[in-house]
C-alpha cells in the first residue's frame, strides 16, 4: 500500500510528476532512436537538434504570446496565479521569548490541535480557527509558527493582502487554493496549520453596496467562510471524519476587534480569539537579554533599566533598538554596545534623526521656552511620564521636542494624568507668550491634543466639573440639543482656561527653573534626563523617580 | 521568464543526455568498412558485391543479370541494384572513420562482362546534398556515370586475336596476358572490373574535376539551344597534367560545325572557348579548387587553343572580361 504522505505527493505535484516522466520517456526514446542511426545522421541529428530545440521554444514562446494577449486577456492574468508553499518551521515555544499568558493560551490550543481524537470522543467541539489580536511587533507570526511546530504540523502561511486584487473572483480563487493546499497536506500529515497575517485585509466588515463597489473583497470573505464551514464535512465512506479536516486556521491582524466581521469571529470559525499585547516590563527585560545575546554588549549593562526605558515598546522595536544600537556603536568605534549607544538608538527611533536647519536666534530663544515650559510643567505636575530629554535641535516635522515616558505601562488613565497631559501641551504657549508677549505656530500640535483630551473628558468620559455623565459622542449629534452641546463645550472650554491658569500660575513661580532651562537649552541645544534632574535639584524640586 | 527558463533549461539538459548517451563514434571502423558495405548489400538488398579500397578511394563491384535492354538502356531492375549499391556506399562513407573522398560502383552484365557502367561520386558532395548546400540538379551533374567499354578488355582481345593467329595455347595465352598486359590504370577512364579483377586507382579531386567539367560540356553542347544548332559535339575529354610545376587542365572538343547559324571559324571556335571556359570557372569555383596554374581549350577541329591563367578565368566568370581580353 502506498504511504498516504506519497499519495499526498502524488496528488500535489502530479502535473510536475506527469511532465518528469513525459521527458524522461522522450530522452530515453531519443536515445534509443539516435543510438538505432548511423554515426552521419546522428551527428547530422544531434548538430541540428539545439537549432530546432531553439526554434520550437520560439515557437511555444510566440504561441504562448499570442495566446495570452488574444485569448486570455494579457499576461496580468498570470499573476493570479497562486503558489502555496507548505513549509515546516522549526520555532519551539522557547524560542517565544516572553508573551507567557499567551504561550499558556495557544499551549492549550496546540494539546487541542494534537488530541482531537479524544476531545471529539467526548464530545468535544474541534477548533477551527484561533484569531490572534494584538498591536504590530507583537510576534503573532512567530507564535503561529511555534504553534505549528509544537503540533508537529506543516504550516502554510498566506498574507491578507495577497488575496486582493483588482479582478473580481481572483481572492476567491486564492481561498479555494489556500485550502486545496491545505487539505493535500493534511491528507498526508494528519493535519495542517493555515495561517494568515493581516486577516483585516479580507475580513473586515462587509458592506452590502447596490453598486457592487466591493464585491471582490465580499467574495473572498465569503469563500473563507464557505471553507471554514466546509471543513467539517468531510467525512470517509465510514463516516469517520477525513484527515483532510484536520486543518486549522490561524488569523492575525492588529486591526480591532469590532473591525472584523462577525460572521468570521461566530463559534465554528475562529473560535478562540488570543489577545497579544505589547510586553510588560518582565518580558522586555527577558526580549533584551535575548536580543543583546546576539551581539556584542558592555556586560555591565543592566537589561532591568533599559527594559524600565522601554515602556509600550513591542518586541520588534526591541530588536530593531538593538540593530541601531549596533549601529550607533560601530559608527562610535566601539567593540561592544554600551548603554549610550542604546538611548541613541531608542532617541533616534522615537525622535528621529536631527535635521540640518539654520534657525534665526528668535526662533531658537521660542523654541527653547516652548520646550522649556512643557518640561517644567511635566516635570513638577505630571503624575506618570518623566522628562527624559529636551531639545532645540530640529528633528522630524519639529524644532524642537520634550521628550518623555511613562515610568511604567498604564493601561488606564485617571483624570489627573488627563489633566495634566492637557497643562503640559498648553506649558509651550503659556512660556512663549509670557516671554514675547506674542506665540509661534509652534502651538498648533499642542493645542490640539489639549483639545481633543478635553472634548473627550467631557463629551465621553464624564470627567468634566458639571453632571455631564456619558459619552455624548454615541449619540447622533442631530439628536443632541444646542444647549446640551453649548453646556458641553464650555464645560470643555472651562478645563482648558482652568488649565491654562495653573499653567500661567507655575510658570511664573517657577521662571528662575524656567529661565534657567531655556539658558542652558540655548547654550547646549540638548538637555539629557541627568542635567534636567540637576537642574530642578539645584532649585529644590527634585521628586522621587524610577532609577532607570 | 521562470518558466522560459526553466524550458530552455530542459531543453537543454535533454540535448546534454541524448549527446552524452548516444555518443559520436563511426558506425562503420576503417577496418570493417569492405566487409560492412558487403554485409549490408546482402542483407538489406540481396545483392553480392566485391568491396575494394585504394587509399581515399572505395570501389564496389557488382555483377548483374540483365543489365542492359536491346535499347543498350539500363534496365529497372538493374537500376534498383545499382542504385541500393550507391545508396549503401554513401551510407558508409559518411558514417565511417576511413575518410573516403570518393567512391565508385562499377556493374556489368555477367554475360557481356565486357561492357561497364562505372559510376563515380564525390563523397563530398554527398554531404553537401544532405545538408541542402546544393541541389538535386546541380548533384546529378556532378556524379560521373560512364557507360563504357571495359579498357582493360579491350587490351585483352587485341592481344589475344594476334595470339590466336599465332595459334598460341590458351594457357600460355593467358598467363603472358597476366604478366605483361595487366597493369594498374593511369587515369579515371581506365577504371575498371575484368576476370575478377579491380582495375583500380585513388582518383583524385583534380582528376575528377577534369573528367566532371568534360561530362557538363557535353551535356552543354547536348542540351542548349543556342550551340545544338551550330554544333555538332563528337567528343570532349579533360584531363588534369601536373607536370614539374606547372599544374593544367587540358579540355580538347571536337565539335562539327552544324548547318544552321555557323558564324566564321574564328567565331565559332570562340564560342566552344567561351562555353568551355565559362563552365570550367562554375565547377572550380564550385568546389573551391585553387590547386592549378592553367586551364587550356583546344578545338581540334579548327586547331586552335587557348590558355588562361586562375584569375582570368575567374575573371571571366565573374564577367569582367571578355573572352578577347583574356588566355594566350
Amino acid at each position: 500500500m502506498i504511504p498516504r504522505k506519497w499519495k499526498m505527493y502524488l496528488k500535489m505535484y502530479w502535473v510536475k510528476f506527469a511532465i518528469v516522466a513525459v521527458v524522461i520517456l522522450l530522452v530515453a526514446l531519443a536515445v534509443i532512436g539516435l543510438n538505432s542511426l548511423e554515426s552521419y545522421y546522428r551527428n547530422i541529428t544531434l548538430a541540428t537538434m539545439p537549432v530546432n530545440l531553439l526554434m520550437v521554444s520560439l515557437n511555444a514562446i510566440i504561441f504562448v504570446y499570442m495566446y495570452m494577449i488574444f485569448m486570455r486577456g494579457g499576461f496580468s492574468k498570470l499573476s493570479q496565479k497562486l503558489r502555496v508553499h507548505g513549509e515546516f518551521v522549526n520555532i519551539k515555544w522557547s524560542d517565544v521569548i516572553g508573551m507567557e499568558n499567551v504561550k499558556a493560551e495557544a499551549m492549550e490550543v496546540v494539546q487541542l490541535i494534537m488530541d482531537r481524537a479524544r476531545v471529539k470522543k467526548i464530545g468535544g467541539k474541534i477548533l477551527r480557527g484561533i484569531l490572534m489580536l494584538g498591536p504590530p511587533g507583537c510576534g503573532k507570526t512567530y507564535l503561529a509558527k511555534a504553534i505549528a511546530t509544537e503540533s508537529g504540523l506543516p504550516f502554510v502561511s498566506m498574507s491578507g493582502s495577497e488575496f486582493v486584487e483588482i479582478f473580481v473572483g481572483v481572492g476567491a480563487a486564492r481561498v479555494r487554493a489556500l485550502f486545496k493546499k491545505a487539505r493535500e497536506l493534511a491528507y498526508g500529515y494528519g493535519g495542517c496549520i493555515v495561517f494568515i497575517d493581516e486577516l483585516d485585509a479580507i475580513a473586515r466588515k462587509r458592506v452590502f453596496s447596490a453598486f457592487g463597489g466591493t464585491e471582490e473583497t465580499n467574495s473572498t470573505q465569503n469563500q473563507l467562510l464557505a471553507e471554514m464551514d466546509g471543513l467539517q464535512e468531510l467525512k470517509d465512506k465510514s463516516g469517520e471524519p477525513r484527515p483532510e479536516q484536520n486543518i486549522i486556521i490561524i488569523g492575525a491582524t492588529n486591526a480591532p476587534e469590532d473591525m472584523l466581521d462577525r460572521a468570521l469571529r461566530r463559534p465554528g470559525r475562529f473560535d478562540r480569539i488570543i489577545y497579544i499585547e505589547k510586553p510588560g516590563l518582565e518580558d522586555r527585560e527577558k526580549l533584551f537579554a535575548y536580543y543583546l545575546g546576539k551581539v556584542q554588549y558592555d556586560k555591565l549593562l543592566d537589561v532591568g533599566r533599559l527594559a524600565r526605558k522601554a515602556v509600550y515598546k513591542s518586541p520588534a522595536d526591541i530588536e530593531n533598538i538593538i540593530k541601531e544600537a549596533a549601529l550607533v556603536a560601530t559608527r562610535n568605534d566601539r567593540d561592544a554596545i554600551r548603554l549610550e549607544d542604546i538611548s541613541e538608538a531608542m532617541e533616534r527611533i522615537d525622535l528621529g534623526l536631527k535635521r540640518q536647519l539654520t534657525m534665526t536666534p528668535r526662533e531658537k530663544e521660542t523654541t527653547a521656552y516652548h520646550e522649556a515650559g512643557h518640561a517644567v510643567v511635566l516635570y513638577i505636575l505630571h503624575p506618570t511620564n518623566d522628562v527624559f530629554k529636551i531639545s532645540i535641535i530640529p528633528r522630524k516635522d519639529t524644532l524642537g521636542v520634550t521628550y518623555s515616558q511613562p515610568k511604567e505601562e498604564l493601561y488606564s488613565y485617571t483624570k489627573d494624568k488627563l489633566l495634566a497631559d492637557i497643562k503640559v501641551s498648553l506649558a509651550g504657549y503659556v512660556a512663549e507668550k509670557m516671554r514675547f508677549g506674542v506665540t509661534s505656530t509652534g502651538v498648533s500640535g499642542d493645542f490640539k491634543d489639549a483639545t481633543r483630551i478635553a472634548h473627550s473628558m467631557v463629551w465621553s468620559l464624564g470627567m468634566s466639573g458639571a453632571e455631564f455623565l456619558g459619552d455624548y459622542t454615541a449619540i447622533p449629534e442631530s439628536q443632541i440639543s444646542e444647549d446640551l452641546k453649548e453646556k458641553l463645550n464650555q464645560e470643555t472650554d472651562k478645563i482648558f482656561q482652568l488649565c491654562l491658569k495653573e499653567v500661567e500660575a507655575l510658570l511664573i513661580k517657577e521662571k528662575p527653573i524656567l529661565e534657567k532651562l531655556v539658558n542652558d537649552l540655548l547654550a547646549k541645544e540638548e538637555l539629557e534626563y541627568d542635567e534636567v534632574e540637576a537642574i530642578f535639584m539645584e532649585f529644590g524640586k527634585a521628586r522621587t523617580k524610577s532609577a532607570w | 521568464m521562470v518558466g522560459i527558463k526553466k524550458v530552455l533549461l530542459l531543453c537543454a539538459i535533454c540535448y546534454i543526455l541524448c549527446a552524452a548517451l548516444t555518443g559520436c563514434g563511426p558506425t562503420y571502423p576503417k577496418k570493417n568498412v569492405k566487409e560492412a558495405v558487403a554485409g549490408i548489400c546482402t542483407q538489406e538488398y540481396g545483392v553480392n558485391v566485391k568491396v575494394e579500397t585504394y587509399d581515399k578511394t572505395m570501389f564496389i563491384y557488382l555483377p548483374l543479370k540483365g543489365l542492359l535492354d536491346y535499347s543498350f538502356n539500363l534496365t529497372r531492375p538493374a537500376s534498383e541494384k545499382i542504385n541500393n549499391v550507391i545508396f549503401t556506399a554513401a551510407r558508409v562513407a559518411l558514417s565511417t572513420d576511413a575518410k573516403f573522398d570518393f567512391y565508385c560502383v562499377i556493374a556489368h552484365d555477367i554475360k557481356m562482362p565486357e561492357l561497364q557502367i562505372v559510376i563515380i561520386k564525390n563523397v563530398e558532395d554527398v554531404r553537401r546534398l544532405f545538408a541542402s548546400d546544393i541541389s538535386r540538379g546541380e548533384y546529378m551533374k556532378r556524379v560521373l556515370i560512364d557507360l563504357r567499354w571495359s579498357p582493360q578488355a579491350k587490351k585483352e582481345q587485341v592481344v589475344k586475336d594476334i595470339f590466336n593467329k599465332m595459334n598460341l595455347d590458351q594457357k600460355w595465352q593467358d598467363q603472358i596476358i597476366s604478366d605483361f598486359f595487366r597493369s594498374e590504370p593511369a587515369a579515371i577512364s581506365d577504371i575498371g572490373y575484368w576476370n575478377d579483377r579491380f582495375y583500380i586507382k585513388d582518383i583524385t579531386l583534380a582528376e575528377f574535376l577534369a573528367e566532371q567539367i568534360a561530362n557538363r560540356i557535353k551535356i552543354e553542347f547536348r542540351e542548349s539551344k543556342d550551340l545544338k544548332d551550330i554544333f555538332l559535339l563528337k567528343s570532349a575529354k579533360g584531363l588534369y597534367a601536373a607536370r614539374k610545376d606547372r599544374r593544367l587542365f587540358r579540355f580538347e572538343i571536337m565539335a562539327e560545325r552544324g548547318a544552321i547559324g555557323a558564324g566564321t571559324t574564328i567565331e565559332n571556335s570562340d564560342k566552344i572557348f567561351e562555353k568551355a571556359l565559362s563552365m570550367a570557372g562554375h565547377v572550380l569555383h564550385g568546389y573551391h579548387f585553387k590547386d592549378y596554374d592553367a586551364v587550356e581549350v583546344f578545338d581540334q577541329r579548327e586547331g586552335r587553343s587557348i590558355e588562361v591563367t586562375p584569375e582570368e578565368l575567374e575573371n571571366f566568370r565573374m564577367k569582367k572580361v571578355k573572352l578577347n581580353e583574356i588566355g594566350k
